[in-house]
């Protein structure tokens, strides 16, 4: 037995000196090599063939894939980039729309803001400068000439030069003191004005900011609008748009809203079995617990319409035709039947507590009876004492900790629904970028089969060239007499040429002409091709 | 009120719909309680009625429960002591569960002993009532202690039982000799062989907490 398989492995038997597959060794083997390396150099043409089938054919098979998987993955990748640009575009004409609205806004109130400000600007400007003639009006030269000559009768009358500089001194003082009665009022005009002013005129200078801040947003929003709907570069204004980070954060946001979910999700279900009753399964889950799921969505589309009829979301297409008064029909439908929800969760909730308590009670009353002593035919249930009840201080406890309970359930049903209705929030921002993501990936997954494909063609042909070099290699003797024998008669046929631009040179794997033009690689046409679209836009 | 009649019927409807769809199924079980009352358990029937009451206890709204007794001549509407479905909404269904043990309670009080035990012709009878019902899951559950006595005027002891899809369990099965052990576990590998062998699964309680795991699986 162990013969008989050393035999078939080919190994050296000890019995007969050794094998190899069956041929001894020395003469009958070298024949035997010598046959088959004949029947190789016969059969070389079909060979060459099946071994050519089987690998360049396959690689060059490789090979389009690859082209393809690149074409195709390209475009995916220009397509998502295209998208994600026209939708950052879009983003920002909302939000020059946006600011253009609060613009215009501010505008129609400015005429109301600044119309008393500038009034009360010109008054006070009238009454300073009417302030100012008046203190320009004031000749007090001419005021303490008139004084000395008031003074000069009494001056005749009196000769003593003390009375004569006290007369002086009064009469001068009088006729200044006349002089500055009506100037004061505008001195007191300009003081309490000049404050005003400058205040008014800070007003005016923060509109002015408030303006140009908004004007340089809008601008900025509209530089960026621009540069994206003329950028050649797409892959670069897609990247400048944030995907990840926002889906993280509706993820997350989402994350916790579905948590919210389950919550309600064990609050309802039990009750909902009043409702719907038990012991059917829809598709392997229980009647009540599909009822609840039907629940949890239907309140989860009110809280989606109710964001989109808002403004807050743009998920539902159909908002964004519709009239601002059938979204505010819409906009109080959904919220009308958020708040039935969230009445029928609170009912719910007070059901759930009736049915565990019933629950318990029916079970205490099977336990008691098991434990306690053998029942009287006459005794009712209601009337059986309960073991298990409590009683005193511990049934009042029991009771006010049930209340609590109830009430909490009761403030958790009664939420719940609004908070499922915020979560519609971020789910715009999931979906969105979900598909941008996913045309991401796909588009790079698609290059990177397109590498692997590439890789394998290359592979392929050159195994298939490695094979086809090993043949000739083991084939060489033959192929070598040939090729002299092929020489000698054609030297005498034609009287001598060069041997080796024999077009039969059986030792020449692939060669090409040299009188054949030499054509460009494939590859390199495709690409010229696919480019000529581009040049012609150019 | 009239909201919650319309959820119903919208629910009935729908469910009407799905069944024609094939995609309804039902997880309602069937539970048969057989009592015996000849002389030597019927003092045990008391105890067997409670353990009757906490598997009930433990039933989803929408079962059904049957019961009978095991007497001379058991394959008899007579026998039967009542017949009743839960109601599918759990409110109706623990009142509807507290009747069933006022019955019970009832009817252990006031148990007349039996002269022969014809557990075969129970079984029979049970098997009988149970397939009639719509429901996948149906139990059998045997208070007895399966020593069979059958009279003269009515000997089932040759009949043949069919047990197809019904699950025969033993609860509160007494020692009726506690000095020969294995004449009992013989008795029990009996009363086994019989149940498998006319199309049924058999299991054996012993304590009083297995059984409403054993047909509630909870």
């Amino acid at each position: 037995m162990d013969q008989s398989i050393e035999q078939a492995a080919g190994s050296p038997s000890a019995a007969d000196g050794g094998s190899f597959f069956g041929i001894p060794y020395g003469w009958p083997l070298i024949v035997a090599i010598i046959a088959l390396i004949l029947v190789m150099w016969m059969a070389r043409e079909p060979l060459r063939r099946v071994v050519w089938q089987m690998f360049f054919i396959t690689g060059r098979v490789f090979g389009r894939w690859g082209l393809w998987l690149t074409e195709h993955g390209r475009n995916a990748r220009n397509t998502c980039n295209e998208k994600i640009a026209a939708f950052r575009a879009d983003e920002l004409q909302d939000r020059m729309l946006v600011l253009e609205d609060r613009m215009g806004r501010r505008a129609e109130k400015l005429a109301k803001e600044t119309g008393p400000v500038i009034a009360r600007l010109d008054k006070s400007t009238h009454q300073l400068a009417t302030a100012a003639t008046e203190l320009t009006d004031i000749n007090l030269e001419d005021a303490a000439e008139r004084a000395f000559r008031a003074a000069l009768p009494s001056m005749e009358s009196g000769r003593g030069l003390n009375k004569l500089e006290k007369n002086f001194a009064q009469s001068t003082a009088r006729a200044m003191n006349e002089r500055l009665v009506p100037v004061r009022p505008a001195l007191q005009i300009i003081k309490a004005e000049a404050p005003r002013v400058r205040e008014l005129a800070d007003k005016l200078n923060k509109t002015q900011n408030e303006f140009n801040q908004s004007v340089d947003e809008v601008n900025k929003t509209f530089t960026e609008f621009e540069m994206i709907m003329r950028s050649e570069d797409r892959s670069k204004i897609a990247a400048r748009a944030s995907i990840v980070i926002p889906w993280l954060i509706a993820v997350l946001i989402t994350a916790i809203a579905l948590s919210g979910v389950f919550l309600n999700f064990f609050l309802i279900e039990r009750p909902m079995s009043e409702i719907v009753g038990e012991g059917a399964r829809i598709g392997g889950i229980g009647l009540p617990t599909f009822a609840a799921i039907i629940v949890i969505f239907l309140e989860f589309v009110a809280g989606v319409v109710l964001m989109d009829a808002a403004g807050f979301t743009r998920l539902i297409p159909a908002f964004h035709t519709m009239s601002d008064r059938s979204r505010k029909i819409m906009f109080g439908v959904a919220f009308a039947f958020l708040a039935l929800f969230s009445v029928l969760e609170m009912t719910l909730s007070i059901v759930r507590e009736q049915i565990i308590e019933q629950d318990q009670q029916t079970r205490d009353l099977a336990n008691s009876a098991l434990l306690g002593p053998a029942p009287a035919p006459a005794a009712t249930p209601e009337a059986a004492p309960d073991a298990t009840a409590p009683t005193g201080e511990a049934a009042v406890a029991a009771e006010e900790g049930l209340a609590l309970s109830t009430v909490a359930q009761l403030i958790l049903a009664g939420i719940i629904p609004w908070l499922l209705a915020a979560a519609a929030l971020p789910l715009e921002t999931i979906v969105r970028n979900s598909v941008f993501m996913l045309s991401i990936v796909g588009s790079f997954l698609m290059l990177m089969a397109a590498f692997i494909c590439k890789t394998l063609a290359v592979a392929f042909k050159n195994v298939g060239l490695f094979a086809l070099t090993v043949y000739d290699a083991i084939i060489f003797a033959p192929l070598w007499v040939e090729r002299r024998v092929k020489g000698t008669v054609r030297n005498r046929g034609s009287g001598g040429g060069n041997a080796s631009s024999e077009p039969d040179d059986t030792l020449v794997l692939d060669r090409k002409s040299a009188n054949q033009p030499q054509k460009e690689p494939k590859r390199d046409r495709d690409r010229e091709k696919s480019r000529e679209p581009e040049l012609q836009k150019a | 009120m009239i909201g919650r009649s319309l959820f119903g019927l919208g629910t009935a409807l729908a469910l009407a719909a799905l069944s024609g769809c094939g995609l309804v199924t039902s997880t309602n079980r069937s539970v048969f309680f057989v009592f015996d009352v000849s002389g030597t358990y019927v003092k045990a029937v008391p105890d067997a009625a409670k353990l009757a009451n906490i598997t009930i206890a433990d039933l989803q709204p929408g079962d059904w429960v049957g019961a009978s007794q095991i007497s001379a001549c058991s394959f008899s509407e007579k026998e039967i002591i009542l017949q009743r479905q839960l109601p599918t909404t759990p409110s109706l269904a623990a009142t509807a569960k507290r009747e069933l043990f006022q019955a019970f309670n009832t009817y252990a009080a006031g148990v007349k002993t039996a002269k022969f035990t014809d557990i075969r012709g129970a079984l029979a009878q049970a098997a009988f009532e149970l397939k009639q019902r719509p429901e996948a899951e149906r139990f059998i559950v045997l208070f007895s202690d399966m020593v069979a006595d059958y009279g003269k005027s009515c000997d089932t002891s040759g009949i043949k039982l069919d047990l197809t899809g019904v699950h025969v369990i033993a609860a509160n099965v007494i020692k009726t000799n506690p000095g020969d052990p294995e004449k009992y576990f013989a008795l029990l590998k009996e009363w086994e062989a019989q149940v498998v062998a006319a199309g049924g699964t058999w299991s054996l309680v012993s304590s009083p907490d297995q059984l409403p795991k054993l047909v509630n699986g909870v």
